[in-house]
């Protein structure tokens, strides 16, 4: 029995890590490696069958896309834009978590479920009606349009995200720091920030990653004055359709992303309530 | 009364949460240096009360004054008082010497006289060799200490303590109650401690508050709470004790003699004051009563069955069932050393007079 049970849980561990194995290979590493691939075709030599590989390898595309497109400005105003969003989103957010992790309230539960919302409304549909009403509310900044629009869609996560970390804040360490006279901001930053920093700083990544990635909004409300680097890979995937050159810009957009990701993820590891709580 | 001699001064102070009335007119004062208890089982007020006077709770009625101070809209952090949380409460990412500085951190003393402070706070609770470490590090008991080292290192004018000892395991409680006693006494703090644990409280206290229901049921010193119990409650909750129903057949109010019958039959008391009520309740305590081995008296002496004997080293303690009285009855007494008696055999019992006394009923 004994010999029979151990022979199964092997055989299912070998599954689960071959299944990881294959999607880590056919979801990350084979995109990654025919994007860069396709990136460094020469423009002379096109990658055709029966080549297995690219004839010649160059950086032409690169500095075509560089110098002949958007793509400068593009990546300035993503970054700008993202960084923005996501400062206004965790300001936004934290009084709403505040409130959802630390207070009791009639309606709790339905609030909570309520900031939800914008996850289940497509960006596009949003978009479209928003546009609309920012002519309505003479709103006609792009800048300022695609931002208020980031940071709506976005703000779902950073509420949830920070909502669990703002409830694992403990209350008798904040009475403590009262008790032993001090101001609001030593309460903060004794009680509230250790605890409450890896999320906060995880909520700040991904909203980043996730304004930087985003499209619909982008494109509906900024385009053609606002453009951002997930517009510009439209436009190369779109009408007139090079594949090198906007392999080369999906890899600007998301190798940054990635690494990102990394961070925020190893932020989410660390918020674990023994060591921030010091709680067994 | 005189407020300005008062530590702490609470008047008439009540307090509710939604529909529960938490405290109910709760009036007392504590002198300078002096430790006083609330004791009570859970949801009797006494930790409603603790945060009320550390500011935590405003009242709804009633005043709270610190050193003759009205603290009347006074929040935590303007408070002159410094708690001891059954929690600890300690900042996990702040050493040893940063927690016990934190207090005197937010009060703006120079760092060189915090540094001083520190290392003598640390010295007199024992935690010099700590002082760098972070409380994960440190045992319950330690702790515990690093708890009462921050408290103590503000010189508040009134130490709070919410069950400080109720996470630490028993033989660590023996120890940490005597040094939080001796500390108390050596530097003279003023203190309100809050416990559910009888024993600590008749321990500790200079004065003891018996809280039930949000009220105060019984306030005095240890060995008046123990020997006179108002009430029922009192009674059973300080202490074990034998509480029997009576009825006075004759009483004599100038002497202080009332005879009256009780579940063993007729028995004489000694009492200063009059029962009062329409049922009237009396207790022993088990280790006033006698057995006649021991003495020859004839007054106040009953014959029992002993329906159970447990031998505790110093002490024995017997359940006796009366020998003609309610079968359901059984009372307990306490003797001191081997006692050579058997499950089963009969004994004479002697209760001395002044032993029984008169309880107040207790308004349910």
């Amino acid at each position: 029995m004994h010999g029979i049970t151990s022979s199964r849980t092997v055989w299912y561990r070998r599954l689960s890590i071959g299944l990881a194995l294959a999607v880590f290979f056919f979801a990350l590493a084979l995109p990654f490696a025919l994007a860069v691939l396709w990136s460094l075709v020469d423009p002379a030599h096109p990658w055709a069958y029966p080549a297995v590989l690219p004839p010649v390898l160059s950086l032409r595309r690169w500095l075509e896309v560089w110098t002949t497109s958007a793509l400068p400005q593009a990546l300035y105003n993503s970054y700008m834009l993202a960084a923005c969003v996501s400062i206004a989103t965790l300001l936004l957010a934290s009084s709403a978590a505040y409130a959802l992790g630390r207070m009791e309230f009639v309606g709790k539960s339905i609030i909570h479920l309520l900031t939800l919302v914008p996850l289940i409304i497509p960006n596009f549909i949003s978009a479209i009606f928003f546009s609309a009403l920012l002519i309505e509310l003479d709103v006609y900044s792009r800048f300022l349009g695609v931002l208020i629009g980031h940071t709506v869609s976005l703000l779902p996560y950073a509420i949830r995200l920070m909502t669990v970390s703002f409830a694992m804040v403990r209350q008798d360490l904040i009475d403590a720091a009262r008790d032993l006279g001090a101001s609001p901001l030593t309460v903060f930053r004794t009680a509230y920030l250790p605890v409450i920093k890896p999320g906060l700083l995880a909520a700040l990544i991904i909203v980043f990653i996730l304004s930087i990635e985003e499209f619909a909004i982008s494109y509906i409300v900024g385009a053609p004055d606002f453009i951002t680097v997930p517009t510009i890979l439209y436009s190369y995937l779109g009408y007139n359709f090079i594949r090198p050159n906007a392999a080369a810009v999906s890899l600007i957009l998301v190798v940054p992303n990635v690494v990102l990701m990394l961070i925020a993820e190893r932020l989410l590891r660390s918020a674990d309530p023994a060591i921030v709580t010091g709680k067994g | 009364m005189t407020l300005m001699a008062n530590a702490l001064a609470v008047e008439r102070a009540s307090l509710r949460y939604g529909t529960f009335q938490a405290l109910i007119d709760v009036t007392f004062s504590v002198g300078e240096g002096q430790l006083v208890t609330l004791l009570g089982p859970s949801g009797c007020g006494k930790t409603t009360l603790l945060k009320a006077i550390a500011g935590f709770m405003p009242l709804d009625s009633g005043r709270i004054e610190i050193s003759g101070r009205d603290m009347q809209g006074v929040p935590p952090e303007k408070r002159d008082t410094a708690m001891c949380f059954q929690s600890y409460a300690l900042f996990p990412h702040l050493s040893v010497a940063e927690n016990i500085a934190f207090g005197l951190r937010q009060r703006r003393i120079k760092s060189s006289d915090i540094a001083s402070r520190v290392a003598a706070v640390a010295q007199q609770v024992g935690l010099s060799p700590q002082l760098e470490k972070l409380p994960g590090q440190l045992s319950g008991g330690q702790q515990q200490r690093v708890a009462l080292a921050r408290a103590m290192a503000v010189h508040p004018g009134v130490m709070l303590f919410d069950e400080p000892l109720s996470n630490l395991d028993l033989k660590l409680r023996d120890h940490v109650r005597i040094e939080i006693r001796a500390l108390q006494r050596e530097h003279g703090f003023t203190a309100v401690y809050v416990t559910h644990d009888q024993q600590e409280a008749l321990a500790m206290s200079d004065l003891v508050i018996v809280m039930r229901n949000g009220m105060i049921e019984q306030m005095g010193p240890p060995e008046q709470i123990y020997r006179h119990p108002v009430n029922r409650f009192v009674a059973d909750f300080v202490g074990t004790a034998n509480i029997m129903p009576v009825d006075v057949l004759a009483s004599d109010q100038k002497s202080g003699r009332y005879e009256v019958t009780c579940p063993f039959g007729k028995a004489i008391i000694h009492s200063a004051t009059p029962p009062v009520g329409s049922r009237i309740y009396a207790c022993w305590r088990p280790e006033d009563a006698m057995l006649t081995s021991e003495i020859t008296e004839e007054e106040n002496r009953f014959t029992f069955d002993i329906s159970a004997r447990t031998f505790l080293g110093s002490l024995c303690n017997l359940a006796l069932s009366p020998r003609n009285g309610a079968a359901e009855a059984f009372f307990r007494i306490q003797t001191h050393g081997f006692t050579p008696v058997r499950e089963g055999q009969t004994v004479d019992v002697v209760i001395p007079p002044d032993a029984i006394r008169f309880l107040e009923e207790v308004v349910a």
